[in-house]
């Protein structure tokens, strides 16, 4: 089942198109990693997902309508957008309450919320004192108000500690394994990995690749790195073996689809001298790169090194 | 919209910026009462507080503070562009025309409360004081009561213009220095010396329906019923055109 539905969403600013064309969907209890490097046009995506800013053509929907249109947003969705969104003079658990009066939702949420994102002692702080990291957080409790199905974060890990990243990855996974819905963004692939079922790349706007991370990761092949003064009888002996491999100087050469082991044996059957061998492991954040940096050839075949 | 009022009003009790604006307001409108008894009737002053006109100018010092009231409406909207406010404000509510519209009425309404206090000062300032100068003044006559609740209304019609200013212009510091200069020195001007123009600008016609008489002592403004009318069709066009472009805007 599809929870949020993007098709054709497009949006210029004069003559800059900040996002072209763009569709995917996220299903119901995953969480989709919405990845890009900065500028791709994550958040104008998002925003426009929200309702906040406006398409220039196509459509984004959340359980089959745009979220305009939802009777009870705050009860179906749950965004995070900007950390920096709060009134400074204003306390932390007033700014929730105000949602809450706002979405018609009892105010004694907001205590709640407070202590799920471990906010209760400074709950009667002004968030003018708050850190980066308590901001995120407060955000995210914001989010929860309305128990959404939906949850929608454009880099909630931005200012957290390693203990606030594996606090929201721990919770992010939890709250899909309730058969709810996560999208969130991140300019780093391996800030989601650990937690994402399915991933959109995005670059300048445009879709690179949807996939599941199981699937991204199947589409690179390991491979067997050596380096040894006798490359081209390497070859020849990886060759009768039926294992691929490609001379990258003249003092190494990269087996392709393979193991150690199986480089091992053959050299061993034809005498070669090895000076150096490691297996090269599927590299999921340089392989991201290599799909999101512009002017470089982004096929999906062979991404190792 | 009855939750999104109560919304717009805990968000101002929640932050300190309306306790001192409102303690600006009452202060406005104790040193123009203040002014207005102190000086009536000496040369420089108004007319003297034995006419009619004289009361007037006394009862309508409570509406002095109508600048205070125009940027607590401009605050209650160009504040959430300044906090990004607008983001979550706008997600809780997509229906942006309802934001505006429940802005609008909490605006008014804390405008009303902050005007009767006003009034509330200037009536307790000058009664026992015209009272010692053995002048007695009447609460329901037309030179009080009147004057009184015209002063009421052109603060609460200031708050709505508010609202459509900070709308208009998305960022606060411009919207409140546009809106200080424009009323505070360009419309002064305009009543002050070119009466039939000024009479129709919205600080004009605000005079008019408070009957502020420092200015109308030059002459040339509208009746107190046109003024009211005109008035209020700039509260009106401020709205709408706020509301209008608030609806169309990314909110980014």
């Amino acid at each position: 089942m599809t929870s949020v539905q993007i098709n054709g969403l497009t949006k210029r600013f004069g003559d800059v198109v900040a996002v072209d064309n763009l569709s995917f969907e996220v299903q119901t209890g995953s969480v989709t990693g919405f990845l890009g490097p900065n500028g791709a046009g994550k958040t104008t995506t998002l925003r426009m997902l929200l309702g906040l800013v406006e398409p220039t053509a196509g459509t984004a929907t959340i359980g089959g309508a745009p979220y305009r249109s939802l009777a009870d947003p705050f009860r179906h969705v749950g965004a995070v957008l900007d950390s920096t969104s709060f009134h400074p003079g204003r306390r932390a658990r007033d700014h929730l309450r105000v949602l809450c009066v706002a979405a018609g939702i009892a105010v004694t949420r907001a205590d709640e919320v407070l202590d799920q994102v471990g906010l209760s002692d400074v709950g009667d702080r002004r968030v003018r004192g708050f850190s980066l990291g308590m901001r995120q957080r407060l955000g995210l409790a914001a989010a929860l108000l309305g128990d959404p199905e939906v949850l929608i974060l454009d880099e909630p890990a931005n200012g957290l500690d390693p203990q606030g990243v594996h606090w929201l990855r721990t919770f992010l996974r939890g709250y899909a394994d309730q058969g709810r819905s996560v999208l969130v963004s991140s300019h780093l692939l391996i800030e989601v990995a650990h937690t994402v079922d399915d991933v959109v790349i995005v670059a300048k706007g445009r879709l690179v690749v949807q996939s599941s991370l199981a699937d991204l990761a199947g589409r690179t092949k390991p491979g067997v790195w050596v380096r040894t003064p006798q490359a081209q009888i390497l070859r020849d002996a990886l060759a009768a073996k039926g294992i691929a491999a490609e001379t990258q100087s003249a003092e190494t050469v990269m087996a392709i689809d393979t193991t150690t082991e199986a480089v091992g044996v053959a050299a061993a059957g034809a005498g070669v001298v090895i000076f150096e061998m490691n297996a090269q492991h599927f590299d999921l954040e340089e392989f991201f790169l290599e799909l999101t940096t512009p002017n470089l050839n982004t096929t999906t075949e062979g991404a190792t090194r | 919209m009855k939750n999104l009022i109560r919304a717009e009003l805990m968000k101002l009790r929640t932050t300190r910026m309306i306790y001192g604006l409102a303690v600006a307001a009452l202060a406005f409108a104790a040193i123009s009462t203040i002014d207005a008894v102190s000086r009536a009737g000496k040369s420089g002053g108004g007319a003297a507080l034995s006419t009619g006109q004289g009361i007037r100018d006394v009862m309508s010092a409570g509406s002095s503070s109508g600048l205070v009231l125009l940027l607590i409406g401009i605050l209650v909207m160009a504040g959430e562009f300044r906090h990004s406010t607008a983001t979550s404000t706008f997600l809780v509510c997509p229906k942006r025309g309802r934001v505006v519209a429940a802005k609008l009425a909490a605006s008014v309404l804390v405008a009303a409360a902050i005007a009767v206090a006003a009034s509330g000062l200037t009536l307790a300032l000058s009664m026992p004081w015209l009272a010692s100068k053995h002048l007695h003044v009447d609460i329901f006559s037309r030179n009080v009561g009147l004057v009184l609740l015209g002063g009421i209304a052109v603060m609460m019609i200031w708050a709505a213009v508010g609202v459509g200013v900070g709308s208009l212009i998305r960022n606060q510091t411009a919207a409140v220095i546009v809106a200080l200069a424009w009323v505070g020195v360009i419309e002064s001007l305009l009543v002050s010396y070119v009466p039939e123009v000024g009479k129709w600008v919205p600080g004009g016609a605000a005079d008019a329906l408070g009957d502020a008489a420092n200015r109308a002592a030059t002459g040339g403004l509208l009746p107190v019923w046109a003024g009211g009318l005109v008035f209020v069709a700039y509260g009106v066009v401020f709205a709408a055109a706020g509301t209008r472009f608030t609806m169309r805007r990314d909110i980014s």
